[in-house]
C-alpha cells in the first residue's frame, strides 16, 4: 500500500533504512546489557541484584522481619540541621554553655580539700591490705601514673586538636614501653583553679584516689617524648618527693622565674606532697587573688613579665622563700631533660641522629622536648605559628621513628608523614632484634614468680 | 529526496550503507543478488544478516569487557602477600614464650590483649574531626587503664597499596609477629567508644576460637553485608590468623583490584551498595564462600555489644542510667557504641552531621561519667562538657576507693596477680 504513495524504490530505501537502524539498536541494546552486567548502572543495579530482588520479593512474605537491623528512632526534629557536610557545620550549635557554678564565698580562704594529716599511715594500711596492687612493680621500679590533659572544648586554633592527638599518641607509645599508666584529663574539677592551675586539684584527687601510685608524673600537653629508650633513674630520687627540671642556683639564688619548669615533674604520693600542694594553691584562685599574686611574683622574681600568677612562678617563689621547709625533699634535676626547651633542641635533631643514640635523655638525645610558648591549641602563641607547627612535626617524627624502627619502618624524613621500610619482612620474625632493644625491654618485663611453673 | 537511480549511487556510499561483510557483494556464491526478493534468497539474506549482527555484537562485547575489567581478572585463589609466608608460627611462638617467661601471654590471670586503633597521619578534613579523635582515644585510654590493656595508636601507613580501611591488615600482622607475648589483637575503629567501663570481655569463652566479631549467624547465612562488623574484633595471635590475613588481603590492593573486587562483593552480598571493596564485606564474602575452612574458628558474638550501632543506642542513655548499671555490656548497658557512617574525620557523613556530633558528645559523656564517678564527679548533663561534684571531699578518701574503684573490682574478679598458668 505504501508503494502507491511513495514508489517502490522509496519503499525499498525505507526498508533498508529500517533494517540498518535495527542493526544499530540491536548493538546498542547488547552493549547496554553487557555493560550493566559488568560494571552496573548505578541505581539501576546489576543483573545479580535483579535476581536478588526478585528472590526477595518472592520470599519476603515468608521471611521473618530482621530483628537486628535496628533502625534509628524517628526524630521529627525539623529544626535540626540535616546537612551531612562537616565543613559547613557550625560547631557552636552543640557546644552547650552551662550556667556558672555558685560563686565561692570570697571570705573563705581557698582550699583544695579538707586537711588530711595522716595520709602516709592511711596509705600504708591500704597497701598492706591490698597486696595485689603494690606501689612497686619491681625493685627500683615504682608504679607511675602519667597525667596530662586538655580542654573539653575544641581548640581555638583549627590544627590544635590534631597536635594534641599526636602528642597523646606520643605519650601512649612511651608509656607502653615503660609500663606507665596514663590519665588524660578533660574535666575542670574546680572552676576557680582554671588554666595552668587546674592541675593542682586534679593531682591531689588522683593521689588520694590511687594509693597504689608511687609517683605521679604531670606532663603538659605541649611536651613530647623524644627519647623512647630513656628510663627515669628512679633510685636517684629515693629520698626526694618532688622532681622538676631546673637549677638550684637559678631558683634559690637568682629567683629566676624559669629556674625550674612545672611542665613535666614527678610528685611522690605522700603526706609531704599533699602539704606542698596546699601551700602552692593559694596564689591560684582566679580573679583578684591571682592578679594580685601575679604582681607580687613579677616584683619578686627575676625577669618575670607582667601577667597573672602562674603555677611555675608560684613554685619558684615558694621554694626560694621557704627553702628550709621544702628544699630538702625537692630535687632540681638538670642531668637529663625531664623538660627540654624546644628552642635549643629542634634544629639539632639531624645532628643527634648522626652522632648519638636514644637512651641518653640529655642534650645529646633529649628525653622530653617541650614546646613552651607555642600554645598550638590557642589563638596566639609567643612564637611564629609556622615555626612551632613545623618543629612539632619534626619532634613528633623524631620520637616516632624510635617506635617505628621496632617494626622495621621509619619516616621518610623528619618532615614527612610517610613512612618507608628499613628492614625487610622475614619468615623468621622472632630472630629479629630491633636496634634499640625496645621490642621487649627490661623495663617492661614482669617479675617472674619463683613459684610459677610453666 | 527525489528519485535516485541506483546505478548513480557512488561505490563509497554503497559500501557505507551496506553491511561490512562479504555478503554485500552484488552476487554471492549461491546466486542471490542484493536485489533478489525471492523467498529462498530472502531467508538466506536474513540468515547472513543475523550472522553478521552476531559477530559484530560479539566483538563489541569482548572489546567492552576488556575495557572494563581488564585482561586477566585477579583470582581469589591467590592471596596478596603481606609478607614472606610463615608456616610454623604456633611452634615458634610457643618456643619464644617458653624462653621468655618475663613476657608471658597471660597477665593478672587473663590472656594478654593489645588494643590496636589509629587514624590517618594528617589532620582531618575539619577541626571537629581531630577533636573527636582526641576524645575517643581518651575514652579508650580510660577503659584500657582500668582493664590493664596496652594500646597501640597507629598513624603510619605501612603499605601504600592497602590504604584506608585495609591499612589495619598489615598493621595487625606486623604487631602479631613482633609481639608473641600478645595472645589477642583487639582491633577497634577510631569512631568506636567504650560505653561500659566495667564490662570485661569473657575471653575464656573463646578458648576454641581464633576470631571473634559482633555478628549474627542468620544474617551471615543470608550473606548480608552487615552480617558482622570489623570495627571491633578480636584476632588470636596464631598461624590460622596469619593465613586468614593473607587471604583476606587479596581484595585490598587499591586501584583495579579493589574496584573490581567491590563489584564482586556488591553482586554477591545482600544489601551492599556499589563502592570499592572494603574489609568488612571482603571478610563476609571470604568466610561464607569458604565456610568449611574458616567458620569452626570464628565466633559471631551477639550476647553483648562488642560493636554497637550508635543510632539505636544514643537516645536511650538516660533510660539506661535510670534502670541499669555498668557491667552488663549488652542492650541494657552497651559495651561499645560505634559511630559507623559518621566519619567525623572526613568531610561528609552518611547521616546528618548535627545528629552525629550531638550523639558522639552524649556517648562520650555517658562513658566519662563512669570514670568520673570514681573521683566524685559527673557531667552536668549528657550534652555538657562541664562537671559537677557528686561527692564531697573527705579526710578518709580510701573508704571510697574501696567502694568505687572499678579497676580493683575488675582485676580482683579475674584473679589478681596469680602466677601465670
Amino acid at each position: 500500500m505504501l508503494e502507491r504513495f511513495m514508489g517502490a524504490r522509496r519503499v525499498r530505501q525505507i526498508q533498508r533504512a529500517i533494517r540498518h537502524s535495527t542493526v544499530t539498536f540491536l548493538c546498542l541494546f547488547l552493549t547496554v546489557v553487557v555493560l550493566r552486567g559488568t560494571i552496573g548502572a548505578g541505581k539501576f543495579g546489576t543483573p545479580e541484584q535483579d535476581l536478588n530482588e526478585i528472590r526477595d520479593h518472592l520470599y519476603s512474605r515468608g521471611r521473618r522481619v530482621e530483628p537486628h537491623r535496628v533502625l534509628e528512632e524517628a526524630q521529627p526534629d525539623s529544626e535540626a540541621d540535616q546537612s551531612n557536610n562537616y565543613a559547613t557545620f557550625d560547631i557552636s550549635k552543640i557546644l552547650v554553655d552551662d550556667e556558672p557554678e555558685e560563686k565561692p564565698d570570697p571570705n573563705k580562704p581557698y582550699s583544695l580539700g579538707p586537711k588530711i594529716s595522716d595520709w602516709d599511715q592511711q596509705r600504708a594500711e591500704w597497701l598492706k591490705n591490698n597486696p595485689d596492687f603494690p606501689n612497686f612493680i619491681r625493685p627500683n621500679k615504682p608504679r607511675v601514673l602519667l597525667v596530662t590533659g586538655s580542654s573539653p572544648k575544641p581548640c581555638e586554633n583549627p590544627v590544635g586538636d590534631h597536635y594534641l592527638l599526636k602528642s597523646i599518641k606520643n605519650k601512649i607509645d612511651y608509656c607502653r614501653l615503660h609500663g606507665i599508666e596514663i590519665f588524660y584529663n578533660m574535666a575542670l574539677l574546680d572552676a576557680e583553679m582554671a588554666g595552668f592551675w587546674a592541675k593542682l586539684p586534679l593531682i591531689r584527687k588522683l593521689l588520694l584516689s590511687h594509693p597504689e601510685i608511687e609517683f605521679l608524673w604531670w606532663m603538659d600537653s605541649d611536651a613530647m617524648f623524644t627519647d623512647m629508650a630513656f628510663e627515669v633513674p628512679w633510685e636517684r630520687y629515693k629520698d626526694h618527693n618532688f622532681v622538676m627540671h631546673g637549677w638550684n642556683e637559678m631558683v634559690y639564688d637568682d629567683k629566676n622565674w624559669i629556674g625550674l619548669n612545672t611542665g613535666s615533674f614527678l610528685l611522690r604520693n605522700c603526706q609531704w606532697s599533699l602539704d606542698i600542694l596546699d601551700v602552692w594553691a593559694p596564689m591560684g584562685p582566679k580573679g583578684k587573688i591571682r592578679d594580685e599574686a601575679g604582681k607580687i611574683l613579677t616584683r619578686e622574681l627575676k625577669d618575670r613579665p607582667v601577667f597573672e600568677a602562674d603555677d611555675q612562678s608560684a613554685m619558684v617563689y615558694l621554694l626560694a622563700t621557704q627553702r628550709d621547709k621544702w628544699g630538702e625533699k625537692v630535687y632540681l634535676e638538670s642531668a637529663y631533660y625531664l623538660h627540654g626547651y624546644w628552642g635549643i633542641l629542634v634544629d639539632r635533631y639531624e645532628e643527634m641522629i648522626e652522632n648519638y643514640h636514644p637512651g641518653l635523655g640529655d642534650h645529646r638525645w633529649p628525653l622530653v622536648t617541650h614546646f613552651v610558648g607555642c600554645k598550638p591549641c590557642g589563638k596566639f602563641g609567643d612564637y611564629p605559628v609556622e615555626r612551632c607547627l613545623r618543629q612539632m612535626d619534626r619532634a613528633f617524627n623524631f620520637g616516632d621513628n624510635q617506635i617505628l624502627q621496632i617494626y622495621g619502618f621509619t619516616h621518610k624524613s623528619l618532615a614527612s608523614k610517610r613512612v618507608k621500610r628499613v628492614r625487610n619482612e622475614t619468615s623468621n620474625p622472632l630472630e629479629v632484634k630491633d636496634e634499640l632493644g625496645l621490642l621487649h625491654p627490661a623495663f617492661k618485663a614482669v617479675k617472674v614468680s619463683t613459684a610459677s611453673s610453666t | 529526496m527525489g528519485r535516485e537511480d541506483l546505478t548513480s549511487i557512488s561505490p563509497k556510499r554503497r559500501s557505507a550503507e551496506a553491511l561490512p561483510t562479504a555478503n554485500t557483494n552484488t552476487s554471492n556464491s549461491e546466486g542471490c543478488t542484493l536485489f533478489d526478493m525471492s523467498r529462498g534468497c530472502r531467508i538466506k539474506k536474513t540468515f547472513s544478516t543475523l550472522l553478521t549482527f552476531t559477530i559484530l555484537c560479539g566483538s563489541i562485547t569482548i572489546l567492552v569487557l576488556r575495557g572494563t575489567i581488564g585482561i586477566g581478572n585477579p583470582s581469589f585463589t591467590h592471596s596478596y602477600s603481606l609478607g614472606p609466608k610463615i608456616s610454623n608460627w604456633d611452634a615458634e611462638r610457643k618456643n619464644w614464650l617458653d624462653e621468655n617467661p618475663e613476657f608471658p601471654n597471660h597477665m593478672n590471670g587473663k590472656a594478654r590483649a593489645l588494643l590496636v586503633t589509629g587514624s590517618p597521619p594528617g589532620p582531618c578534613d575539619t577541626q571537629i574531626g581531630d577533636h573527636y579523635l582526641l576524645k575517643f582515644i581518651k575514652n579508650k585510654i580510660d577503659y584500657c587503664r582500668i582493664h590493664g590493656i596496652d594500646i597501640v595508636y597507629n598513624m603510619a601507613l605501612l603499605d601504600e597499596e592497602l590504604s584506608g580501611y585495609w591499612a589495619k591488615l598489615p598493621l595487625i600482622r606486623r604487631l602479631m609477629l613482633s609481639h608473641p607475648e600478645v595472645e589477642w589483637i583487639w582491633w577497634m575503629d577510631s569512631d568506636a567508644l567504650f560505653t561500659d567501663m566495667m564490662f570485661e570481655i569473657p575471653l575464656p569463652k573463646y578458648d576454641k576460637y581464633n576470631l571473634v566479631l559482633h555478628g549474627f549467624p542468620d544474617l551471615f547465612n543470608q550473606k548480608s553485608w552487615i552480617a558482622l562488623n570489623t570495627g571491633s574484633f578480636l584476632l588470636r595471635n596464631c598461624q590460622w590468623s596469619l593465613h586468614l590475613l593473607d587471604v583476606w588481603a587479596a581484595m585490598g590492593p587499591k586501584g583495579a583490584i579493589r574496584d573490581w573486587a567491590g563489584k564482586v562483593l556488591t553482586a554477591n552480598l545482600k544489601g551492599r551498595p556499589a563502592f570499592e571493596a572494603d574489609d568488612q564485606s571482603a571478610l563476609i564474602y571470604l568466610l561464607s564462600s569458604e565456610k568449611d575452612e574458616w567458620m569452626d574458628k570464628v565466633y559471631l558474638e551477639n550476647s553483648y555489644y562488642l560493636h554497637g550501632y550508635w543510632a539505636a543506642l544514643v537516645n536511650r542513655y538516660e533510660r539506661i542510667m535510670e534502670k541499669y548499671h555498668p557491667g552488663l555490656g549488652d542492650e541494657r548497658w552497651p559495651f561499645v557504641t560505634h559511630f559507623v557512617g559518621c566519619k567525623p574525620c572526613g568531610s561528609y557523613a552518611d547521616y546528618a552531621v548535627e545528629k552525629c556530633l550531638r550523639s558522639m558528645e552524649r556517648a562520650f559523656n555517658f562513658a566519662d561519667n563512669q570514670v568520673l564517678k570514681f573521683y566524685g564527679f559527673e557531667h552536668r548533663g549528657l550534652s555538657s562538657r562541664s562537671i559537677k561534684r557528686i561527692r564531697n571531699e573527705t579526710t578518709t578518701p580510701l573508704e571510697f576507693v574501696d567502694q568505687f574503684d572499678v579497676k580493683r573490682s575488675v582485676l580482683g574478679r579475674s584473679g589478681g596477680s596469680k602466677s601465670p598458668p
